[in-house]
């Protein structure tokens, strides 16, 4: 009976590690307070109404935002975890990790770090800023759209399942190779977890991509042909196909090692004739395309940001869009490059090299339009412009390394080396993250109308390089000296400590850089009637989303507008044009159905995890339900007049008009920094407690 | 003249719409072809891999592949000529035709569980060897597939029958069509590659 | 949807289909369903000719119902539809072709216990690690086998250990020589497959005793015996 309701759940599942009971106490205590302050504010049905049930890809692009800066703070701290058991672990000491505990984080980080924050970010800012960039109200269908996102957060949840509530995450590194996540050697629920976190994400993911290509090939504003399309829409478009053609393939290779696990099948086990190599080609096929897939949307923000800030067109538009064409073909074709070693014959393995040594070309062509747009351009060092310099840099060194790593003699030597690690951790933190962030810099005022202070986004960016070095520049020479990758103890003869104690001493420096991007917005936020962006165009752009208000309305454009060359802005900019006559909108309707689905959806998963069978019966159902009940809704969109349209626009003209008043304040000569930052904050909570202000909360 | 206007703006708007969701369809078609490709691929790595086990070719039944390719065949046909009917605004006309492709459809699904119900009772089961894992995988997978799409096209008929055919209807059955003559595609080849492979 | 003025430019109705192309259509897979149901039940043709074939028919009828039911290629300009459809078709191909491409090849390297075998007689390694491996040392016998118009001679040949045997091919196309019975694809000391070109010849170390077949694996008929006496 017990094993009907409650499957494999028991009472030894709950946390039961000091790292799972400290992660569930800290999680249980920030929704805690999170939900008290919710409820003082009187704010529940604000945040339903106008957040989570919202079908405006605005609002869902800044959700993907706090989700994924969360959990970049999540893998963060599990990265520091894993450099201090390095840091100590040599010779007699054996750290304070065990090694089981190791490999559960090492494989949370790598899963949490790639699905949920370079994906959730980079679908954050495709949601926020290419429907702007091509003169769309909203998406080609804005429930794929929540329903994607949910699905999303429903995967960041499973992921932190075995500390929220219990059991344990997969010790099998981030992409479980068999036969290793089969049940014969990992047979607790931590490949379950693993699996359950992709697998729903992964759809989301699928589902989202086939909403961007719609919008991306559909709903341009007239007049903008494919050749007339931003750059960073082109490298999302260029980014959600090859999304599309790989992410089936991940859903379906899960699908067989669950049905390894579940149903006793030999795809990928060692007994009954399977093949774990065969798993190791299909994770690939997917997982090599995936790094493409979070770095060309990367690349278009690079393509925009160096143009603006070198108030110059892009040097070359079709090389720049041609590299990217490229770059998503080539990707396809060189998935072995990750497993060279596994005893594949010259032939095929001189193959795979050459293809992936060829992918460089196209990359270069694209440094190298960048370069040439930066030649003789009027360059301005905003937060913006530091960011993608030092993204050239880090770029650089591992785009080195990787076609080392890419001439299969020299793989046999570094493969599975920190060498690796190094490398990957360059084209990632580098290219990616860096590119976010300098996407974030770039577009916070669109975000928010407020410019981020300049001063203290300095400071971030320092750390970050320097502690990047600090803690990836010896993995490289690690690397070369032998170390391998996953590594919890070493020899102390082996005199790598010092190496180690480096690395952790950088990852306390890009630690500090993350909680000075954090003061960086708090410092944006206190200085508001200084940084206010009344403009919509702060940085003298040349795109479309700059021609909308600093945050824009929420139908975008209030008259679509027909475009007639690239950079559509900085034309309408030069060439005034008329004012036309307002026009019906039509918008789509807020639903919760995306969340329902998603709930189902986890409840699924949740039920496999546990093998209760009933509840993933009736989750099935539920799921069907709530898309039968949405598919046949047959008005999910409603209408603004004419009419209202200007009465809104007039509303918002007097509300910009009221707050573009100069005010007098102390502070606004120049951004704060960081030691007046201090102050106020301390000011602030000295004030709260002297007049104990927390009486009137 | 301001109402024509609005109308006809209307009927631009639907129609675009219409045009965004059957492209979106189809890319997300795509996608599932792309899984199959998947299951086909093992298939073609594993399907030798019988561990001393029957192959193929004891195991399979020629004429029962042949008569559920037939129906699939049949039931693709009959759904486009309910489609043609649902076009033309006939409403009995669509509710017999796409009547005749489900029961068609549940005429396939049965043959398909009496196959794996006699292989399974004979002791072939997906448990045996990674040869019948992919081959009650692949198949299964289609199945399950024709599953989902015979439950769709029951609930839309239901509505068809209380609403009667309004466009929104007819879109859904477009897209329905679209899923299942996909579906027939893919059989082809499950028929080529799995059933006709084992006996050259 | 009647339109029945041609000239606007929304959603032209022969996007649709008609009638008539869904019953070319289902005629057309028909005959192609049976095609090559009759030519599998019946073995006109066998082994790789025939599966090429069925497998092409395949793709014909697959054309057929994406033109007939699917209508792809109709619709206004650009077709993005067709675009992805031929994408996924390359992707598919990528996909399936080189998983089987990447595992045929998986253990070139690893050297399995055949593998092992036949490098050891190619090289004359006598011995690894201190065990004999079998292979053959010195100069020895030599046996012909000659296929010239589909048939062999000598049919049956008899040799000792570490002679060699030599296939040669009068034939106007390449043989593949394998060993045991059709459709097996039996190894013979490490060799699984001899591929012998019009004109040409081949040959093998006899370092295993025993009763062995041999034939062609394209022309099963082609076939022969040779015993290793130890």
């Amino acid at each position: 009976m017990k094993e009907l309701l409650l499957g494999k759940l028991d009472g030894n599942a709950l946390p039961h590690e000091w790292f799972t009971i400290a992660g569930s106490i800290s999680f249980i205590l920030l929704v805690i307070i999170t939900a008290l302050i919710i409820t003082r504010l009187k704010r529940w049905k604000w945040l339903w109404n106008d957040w989570l049930t919202s079908v405006d890809p605005k609002k869902i692009g800044i959700m993907y935002f706090f989700v994924s800066g969360f959990m970049l703070i999540r893998g963060g701290l599990d990265a520091i975890m894993l450099w201090l058991q390095q840091a100590l672990s040599s010779g007699s000491s054996q750290g304070y990790l065990s090694a089981d505990h190791y490999q559960q984080i090492f494989t949370a980080h790598g899963n949490i770090m790639v699905f949920f924050v370079a994906m959730g970010f980079i679908f954050g800012l495709i949601n926020y800023i290419v429907p702007l960039q091509i003169g769309a109200r909203d998406l080609a269908s804005p429930f794929l759209n929540t329903l994607g996102f949910w699905l999303f957060v429903a995967g960041v949840v499973m992921v932190n399942m075995f500390f929220l509530f219990g059991g344990e995450y997969a010790a099998t590194g981030w992409l479980a190779v068999a036969p290793l996540s089969g049940k014969e050697f990992s047979p607790g629920v931590g490949v379950d977890y693993w699996i359950w976190s992709l697998q729903i994400s992964g759809i989301g993911t699928t589902l989202g991509a086939i909403n961007f290509i719609m919008t991306i090939l559909k709903m341009r504003a007239p007049g903008m042909t494919l050749w007339k399309m931003p750059m960073f829409t082109w490298g999302s478009l260029c980014s959600m196909i090859m999304a599309v053609t790989v992410f089936p393939l991940l859903t379906a290779t899960l699908f067989l090692v669950f049905f390894d696990r579940y149903l006793g099948t030999h795809f990928f086990t060692t007994l009954g004739g399977g093949d774990p190599m065969m798993y190791t080609n299909l994770i690939w096929m997917w997982g090599h395309p995936e790094v493409y897939i979070l770095m060309l949307p990367a690349f278009g923000v690079f393509s925009e940001v160096v143009s603006t800030f070198s108030r110059k067109a892009i040097a070359s538009y079709t090389s720049n869009v041609l590299g990217m064409i490229g770059v998503s073909v080539l990707a396809l074709s060189v998935w072995l490059h990750h497993f060279f070693t596994m005893g594949a014959g010259a032939n095929v393995n001189a193959f795979f090299g050459v293809m992936t040594m060829i992918i460089a070309i196209p990359t270069s062509v694209l440094v190298f339009t960048w370069i040439a747009t930066m030649y003789k351009g009027r360059i301005r060092f905003d937060t913006p412009m530091l960011w993608f310099l030092g993204f050239v840099v880090i770029f650089a060194i591992g785009g080195i390394a990787g076609v080392m790593l890419a001439v299969p003699p020299v793989d046999f030597q570094l493969h599975n080396s920190l060498f690796l690690v190094a490398h990957f951790h360059s084209m990632v933190i580098g290219g990616v993250l860096f590119g976010i962030f300098c996407a974030i810099t770039y577009w916070f005022p669109k975000f928010t109308g407020l410019k981020l202070n300049e001063r203290i986004g300095r400071y971030a960016f320092w750390c970050w390089m320097i502690g990047f070095c600090m803690s990836f520049i010896p993995m490289y020479i690690l690397g070369m000296l032998g170390a391998t990758r996953r590594l919890d103890h070493y020899d102390a003869s082996t005199g790598w400590q010092p190496f180690f104690v480096l690395m952790l001493i950088g990852g306390i420096i890009i630690a500090i850089g993350v909680a000075l991007q954090l003061a960086q917005i708090l410092a944006s936020f206190i200085q508001k009637n200084r940084l206010r962006d009344t403009t919509g165009d702060p940085w003298n752009g040349r795109t479309l989303e700059w021609a909308t208000a600093s945050p824009p309305q929420f139908y975008n454009f209030t008259v679509i507008p027909h475009i007639t060359t690239r950079d559509a802005f900085w034309e309408k900019k030069h060439h005034k044009l008329p004012k036309p006559a307002y026009e019906d909108i039509h918008m789509p309707k807020n639903t919760a159905a995306g969340i329902y689905i998603s709930i189902f959806a986890f409840l699924v998963g949740f039920g496999f995890v546990w093998e209760i069978i009933w509840l993933v019966a009736v989750s099935i159902i539920g799921i069907i339900v709530v898309f039968v009940v949405r598919g046949f809704n047959e008005h999910p969109e409603y209408t603004i007049t004419a009419a209202e349209v200007q009465q809104l626009e007039e509303t918002r003209a007097r509300k910009d008009l009221a707050v573009s008043r100069p005010e007098k304040h102390d502070d606004t000569d120049e951004d704060m920094g960081l030691w007046q930052l201090i102050g106020i904050v301390f000011g602030f909570a000295k004030d709260v407690i002297r007049n104990k202000r927390w009486r009137k909360w | 003249m301001v109402t024509n206007h609005e109308t006809a703006h209307m009927v631009d708007h639907e129609a675009e719409a219409n045009d965004r969701v059957m492209f979106g369809f189809w890319v997300y078609l795509m996608t599932d072809l792309l899984m199959f490709a998947v299951l086909f691929a093992v298939y073609a790595v594993l399907h030798g891999k019988t561990l001393g086990g029957e192959s193929g070719r004891e195991l399979f039944s020629l004429p029962l592949a042949l008569t559920g390719t037939l129906i699939l065949l049949t039931s693709s046909f009959t759904c486009g000529i309910g489609m043609i009917a649902a076009r033309g605004g006939k409403k009995n006309l669509t509710l017999l035709w796409f009547g005749v492709t489900f029961i068609l459809g549940l005429a396939f699904l049965g043959l398909e569980l009496y196959e794996f119900t006699e292989l399974i009772h004979e002791g072939h089961t997906l448990r045996s060897n990674a040869f019948l894992s992919s081959f009650f995988v692949l198949v299964g997978t289609h199945g399950l597939h024709i599953t989902s799409g015979l439950l769709w096209m029951a609930i839309t008929l239901v509505y068809v029958i209380r609403r009667g055919l309004n466009s929104h209807l007819v879109r859904k059955l477009a897209l329905l069509s679209l899923f299942w003559h996909f579906l027939d595609i893919v059989w082809i080849f499950i028929f080529t590659i799995v059933y006709l492979k084992a006996f050259v | 949807m009647s339109h029945p003025s041609r000239n606007t430019i929304s959603k032209p109705s022969h996007e649709h289909g008609t009638m008539r192309s869904y019953v070319i259509g289902f005629v057309l897979s028909l005959v192609f369903t049976f095609i090559p149901y009759y030519l599998v039940v019946n073995r006109t043709i066998s082994g790789n000719l025939l599966l090429a074939t069925i497998i092409g028919i395949a793709v014909l009828q697959m054309i057929i119902q994406i033109t007939f039911f699917l209508h792809l290629g109709r619709g206004p300009k650009p077709n993005w539809n067709l675009f992805f459809f031929i994408g996924t078709v390359g992707i598919i191909l990528i996909v399936v072709g080189g998983s089987i491409m990447i595992i045929n090849n998986l253990n070139y390297n690893m050297l399995p216990h055949d593998q092992t075998k036949k490098l050891t007689n190619d090289e004359g390694i006598y011995q690894i690690g201190g065990e004999k491996t079998g292979a053959c040392q010195g100069q020895h016998d030599n046996h012909k086998v000659t296929i010239k118009n589909s048939q062999v001679s000598p049919l049956q040949t008899l040799a000792s250990k570490c002679d060699t045997l030599t296939f040669i091919n009068e034939d106007d196309e390449a043989r593949e020589i394998t060993f045991g019975t059709h459709p097996d694809h039996g190894s013979y000391a490490g060799e699984d497959e001899l591929i012998v070109r019009k004109g040409r010849s081949k040959s093998i170390t006899l370092s295993e005793a025993g009763s062995y077949q041999f034939h062609d694996h394209i022309k099963a008929e082609i076939a022969g015996f040779f015993t290793v006496t130890p």
